[in-house]
């Protein structure tokens, strides 16, 4: 099924954020939950392999929006044929923007792929973040395949794919983990290089990006946040 | 001219790759290679990532101009988001430039940034050598487990047939990985960008420490 996801935040008066576009259709619906945060909502179950999912988010100069979800989307394989499941969004930022979803979660047997543009302008904030976990619980890991490309004044900053569970050419013991996080921040503040157990940041032009990886998913998340600057945080 | 792609991948050409271990000396220290088998998938594990990287990016910058190089420059930085790493590419990048424009002169060396990174300099090696771009992958996709192995070799002294014979077993795969460079088109946006954030780790608590062997 093929889900579409359209969302344009715009300054309005007296520096509040309008949205003039809020707009979803497929398996996912949008709420507006907060003056500047919208909530997507899955309609159905899923996603399942073959399902294709494309979020646009537009935030204009001056404009603030922060994304979320109401609960992790558990990726399953569809009957028949092996196809992945596939979630693009696709950001072009003048304002600030911070993209955090729910945990992708997915099934045995099943391909997901995340593919993360995003289009900065100078000046433009932007914090996204994944998590991801293989498999549920006593089932075997699914397979994630996610690339993230981020241009500011169409230069890239960062491209870099992911790929995790069977299959996966460099995910391979004794280092195969089934939990992984990656949070990406770019616009207000370079952080330097931070390492932990399992889990790595590294600087980027005017931000950063700190990846974790590990068994359960929690402790990758908290591993994260324990790198994460807090000083260089988005406040959307 | 299938003799200049043996020089260019020849370990015993002078461009410096002797002085990085590509990870493995501290995944050693980190207990994640111990012996062949565990030398064999970090191998895997690097082709499939920086190799295929790396021959993205030789392959485009065969035949670039000068402006094409720095594209390319900015999009490897972008695919290698370490510091230390692109530290270690651009030393090996330096390397390569001294000795490919003594060995083959050509006006195209001239187009390089001052300090490119390494594939992007054997792509440019390979044009001033009269070889193809799907050899500059070759070269680049086949360095990326050869230096690493010798290292390994090194560090544990482990027995060099069964090391030798380790590399030359990934054969197949180091075709594949260079195979699959030759859809790009010109298109820097499909130069592969698999990345392995363990590499970054290692990569990175490495240039840390003080009491390496290696440089990177």
């Amino acid at each position: 099924m093929k889900t579409v996801v359209e969302v344009v935040a715009r300054a309005g008066p007296g520096g509040r954020t309008v949205l003039p576009v809020v707009r979803a259709s497929g398996q996912l619906a949008v709420r507006r939950t907060g003056p500047s945060t919208v909530h997507l909502v899955a309609t159905a179950f899923g996603p399942l392999g073959g399902d294709d999912v494309e979020v646009s988010l537009v935030v204009e100069d001056g404009a603030v929006l922060t994304v979320r979800s109401v609960a992790a989307a558990i990726a399953l394989p569809a009957r028949g044929e092996p196809l992945p499941s596939v979630q693009r969004i696709h950001a072009s930022v003048a304002g600030a923007l911070d993209v955090g979803l729910e945990p992708t979660v997915v099934a045995a047997r099943a391909h997901h792929v995340a593919v993360l543009t995003a289009e900065l302008a100078d000046g433009a904030v932007l914090t996204a973040t994944e998590q991801v976990l293989l498999g549920r619980t006593g089932e075997q890991p699914g397979r994630w395949t996610g690339t993230t490309r981020i241009e500011r004044a169409s230069r890239p900053l960062l491209h870099t794919t992911v790929g995790l569970g069977p299959g996966a050419a460099a995910w391979l013991p004794p280092v195969a983990p089934r939990a992984y996080a990656t949070t990406v921040h770019l616009g207000d503040g370079e952080s330097g290089v931070g390492t932990g157990e399992d889990a790595v940041r590294l600087p980027l032009p005017g931000g950063w990006v700190t990846t974790a990886w590990g068994a359960e998913l929690h402790r990758v998340v908290a591993a994260v946040e324990s790198l994460t600057d807090p000083g260089a945080r988005v406040t959307a | 001219m299938t003799a200049a792609l043996l020089t260019l991948a020849d370990a015993r050409l002078p461009a410096g790759g002797h002085a990085h271990s590509g990870g493995v000396e501290q995944a050693i220290a980190a207990g994640i290679v111990h012996d062949p088998a565990s030398l064999g998938t970090f191998l895997r594990r690097r082709l499939a990532t920086s190799g295929a990287v790396a021959a993205g990016l030789a392959a485009a910058a065969w035949g670039a101009d000068a402006a094409g190089l720095d594209g390319l420059d900015v999009e490897a930085d972008a695919r290698t988001p370490s510091p230390a790493l692109r530290a270690s590419s651009r030393q090996q990048g330096r390397g390569l430039v001294r000795v490919g424009r003594r060995a083959w002169p050509s006006d195209t060396w001239d187009a390089l940034p001052a300090l490119p990174h390494h594939a992007i300099a054997l792509g440019v090696a390979a044009a001033a050598g009269g070889l193809a771009p799907c050899d500059a992958a070759q070269a680049a996709a086949y360095l990326s487990v050869s230096g690493p192995a010798t290292a390994a070799q090194r560090l544990l002294a482990m027995d060099p047939l069964t090391v030798a014979a380790l590399t030359a077993r990934l054969a197949p795969e180091i075709d594949r990985v260079a195979a699959s460079t030759t859809g790009q088109n010109g298109d820097v946006g499909r130069i592969p960008a698999a990345s392995d954030p363990l590499l970054d780790l290692l990569a990175e608590v490495h240039a840390a420490r003080k009491d390496r062997f290696f440089a990177s």
